[in-house]
């Protein structure tokens, strides 16, 4: 017994890495922008159909495959940025709303071209590690390494760096920061893009776990915004955390009670964080 | 011309449809409109008229379909008894979330965020609970409510023409009774919270209790949408609580308009009505709804109605 919950400590938290970097994304547009980008979801999406597509279609090795599909991705992203997301800049229920309309799109778009029956990568990394009697895919261990290298990559140009102090300051006083140099359309832009380049990422990553289908991103979407919530909008740190804490409840908890409520724990937790602790669990750190 | 002179004629001239046309797949749409505008116009009482984004509406709407057909099941009563107990559960299910959303002080995106938590819940439990709601089978209904007709007696509503009258019929009594509420002291309340609800709070207003009150009915009117819209269709599925049946309940309000009480049908006809005057593949179907949800917001934010309105008074003005 001691082992399957070791097992699933490890799994919820590679799949909660998943949530994570999708999370990160929704907290950093979230922050910047003032709009929740739902269809972040259908960006992964698009970054694990262009990964699939490289590899198997064009023969492309899958290393080389995973930063093609993310600047693909991210390109998407910067094309959506201009043409939609501009004109929604704090503007709550708009930018969801033309989100979603995008997440249709989107998914609509990768129906013509690919159809909807299911895609399956060759293995990448076909072997296991095993430790403490643990069975591990190599393939997940790298997945999870390399988000949550990502991550840290990303706290650390956030807290390290003059464009992340102009981030800070943006999103405390946007005026002031204008004031001070600070290039704020260029800004949101930016971050709108590296957003969606994120979810590219973890779209690209996911698979080579996974089998692919269009609707792939709206379960992480929607996981990744509770994610986000859980830690407290606006909390990059708190973005992981909070994707591991989602992923672990949902591995623990399908061990002892059914698992078809899988989707419902992660979902108990965040009503109970925000009727109690409305600012996320790490409210005030950033 | 004034309001209530257009309003008769549009009355009017609805009445007098199914005389003129008599394609059954025409009336079908009007149907599923006029049942699908319910839904819209008693969610722009939350959401356009009190401020409160609730992503509850499609669980109200499918929590009452499930529980007309369980009533009629294992309590062996009528349609009408049952609609009555399913509307009286969403009813309660929704003063205990109002209660729980609004004593807590929940707002904008997070009272958005919490509907949708107990909305998913809800559709969890359908689509889980094998044994009573057949899972994701969802379940056949065979019986058609009875209606009593002048001159014809106890008649049974299985053509369309009479479900044309009766699902218009629901929708007249939903958007008069919400336009007594929207023009009444208690509009003023809901307008008052939308605009600024600490404000209201100051001026002495029970921001707790018109927020209870405007859920409350508009989750009342998606339950009773939800059990007219399952008999008529004679079929439930997990399907009718998920996230895009609320979404597209939030693209009809933005299409139809805000503004007016009414405006919210016409959302609801163009997104019922376009799937099937256009002739696409699922694929095609799917873009063009999102391209209007987008273009909808980018180039006409005040929806159809507004849009109307602004071009009147801008002709006015010339």
């Amino acid at each position: 017994m001691g082992q399957l919950i070791l097992g699933q400590l490890l799994n919820g938290a590679i799949i909660g890495t998943l949530y994570g970097i999708v999370a990160l994304g929704v907290t950093l547009t979230f922050g910047i922008t003032g709009i929740v980008n739902f269809a972040l979801g259908a960006f992964m999406m698009l970054g694990a159909y262009m990964t699939w597509y490289l590899t198997d279609g064009v023969g492309m090795p899958y290393p080389l495959a995973v930063p093609c599909a993310v600047a693909f991705t991210a390109l998407a992203g910067l094309v959506t940025d201009q043409a939609l997301f501009r004109f929604t800049r704090n503007n709550l229920i708009n930018g969801l709303l033309v989100s979603i309309g995008l997440i249709a799109v989107m998914e609509a778009a990768v129906q013509l071209v690919w159809t909807t029956t299911p895609k399956d990568m060759h293995y990448v990394l076909p072997g296991v590690v095993s430790f403490f009697g643990l069975v591990v895919p190599e393939m997940k261990l790298v997945v999870f390494l390399v988000l949550l290298s990502v991550i840290f990559a990303t706290y650390a140009a956030l807290t390290r760096t003059w464009i992340g102090r102009a981030a800070y300051a943006y999103a405390q006083n946007p005026e002031a920061a204008e004031l001070m140099g600070v290039r704020t359309k260029l800004l949101q832009s930016g971050v709108v893009v590296y957003s969606t380049g994120l979810a590219g990422l973890g779209g690209a990553l996911y698979t080579s776990l996974y089998s692919l289908e269009p609707t792939l991103g709206s379960p992480y979407i929607l996981k990744a915004v509770e994610a986000a919530i859980l830690a407290g909008i606006g909390s990059v740190m708190g973005s992981l955390f909070g994707g591991v804490i989602l992923g672990v409840t949902e591995s623990i908890g399908s061990l002892y009670l059914p698992l078809a409520f899988r989707d419902a724990y992660g979902l108990v937790f965040l009503v109970l964080i925000l009727l109690f602790k409305p600012l996320g669990l790490f409210a005030g750190k950033r | 011309m004034n309001a209530r002179v257009r309003v008769a004629i549009a009355v009017v001239l609805l009445l007098a449809l199914p005389s003129v046309v008599h394609s059954d797949f025409v009336l079908t749409i009007f149907v599923f409109s006029f049942l699908l505008g319910m839904l819209a116009v008693s969610f722009n009482l939350i959401f356009g008229f009190t401020g409160q984004l609730s992503l509850f509406h499609a669980a109200a709407f499918g929590i009452a379909a499930y529980a007309t057909h369980l009533a009629m099941q294992h309590l062996n009563v009528s349609f009408w008894i049952a609609m009555l107990l399913a509307a009286a559960l969403v009813v309660a299910l929704s003063l205990m979330l109002g209660t729980l959303c609004f004593r807590f002080r929940l707002k904008e995106f997070y009272f958005a965020v919490v509907t949708l938590a107990f909305s998913e819940m809800a559709r969890l439990i359908v689509l889980n609970w094998n044994s009573v709601t057949n899972g994701s089978l969802g379940i056949v209904l065979q019986e058609k409510p009875m209606l009593w007709i002048p001159g014809q007696g106890l008649v049974k509503a299985d053509s369309t023409l009479i479900w044309y009258y009766l699902s218009l019929l629901a929708l007249a009594l939903t958007v008069l009774v919400c336009w007594r509420m929207v023009h009444s002291w208690m509009g003023r309340c809901f307008a008052a919270i939308r605009l600024n609800d600490e404000l209201g709070d100051v001026l002495g207003i029970n921001v707790f209790r018109y927020k209870l009150a405007a859920f409350a009915a508009g989750n009342l009117f998606a339950a009773v949408a939800g059990s007219l819209y399952a008999y008529y269709l004679g079929f439930i599925e997990p399907g009718f609580l998920s996230i895009d049946q609320s979404l597209a309940i939030v693209a009809m309000v933005l299409l139809g308009g805000r503004g007016a009480v009414a405006a919210p049908i016409i959302g609801a006809f163009v997104l019922t009505a376009l799937p099937h005057v256009i002739d696409l593949g699922a694929e095609m179907r799917l873009m063009v709804y999102g391209s209007i949800l987008i273009l909808n917001i980018l180039i006409m934010p005040q929806g159809i109605y507004g849009a109307f309105v602004a071009l009147r008074r801008h002709r006015h003005v010339a």
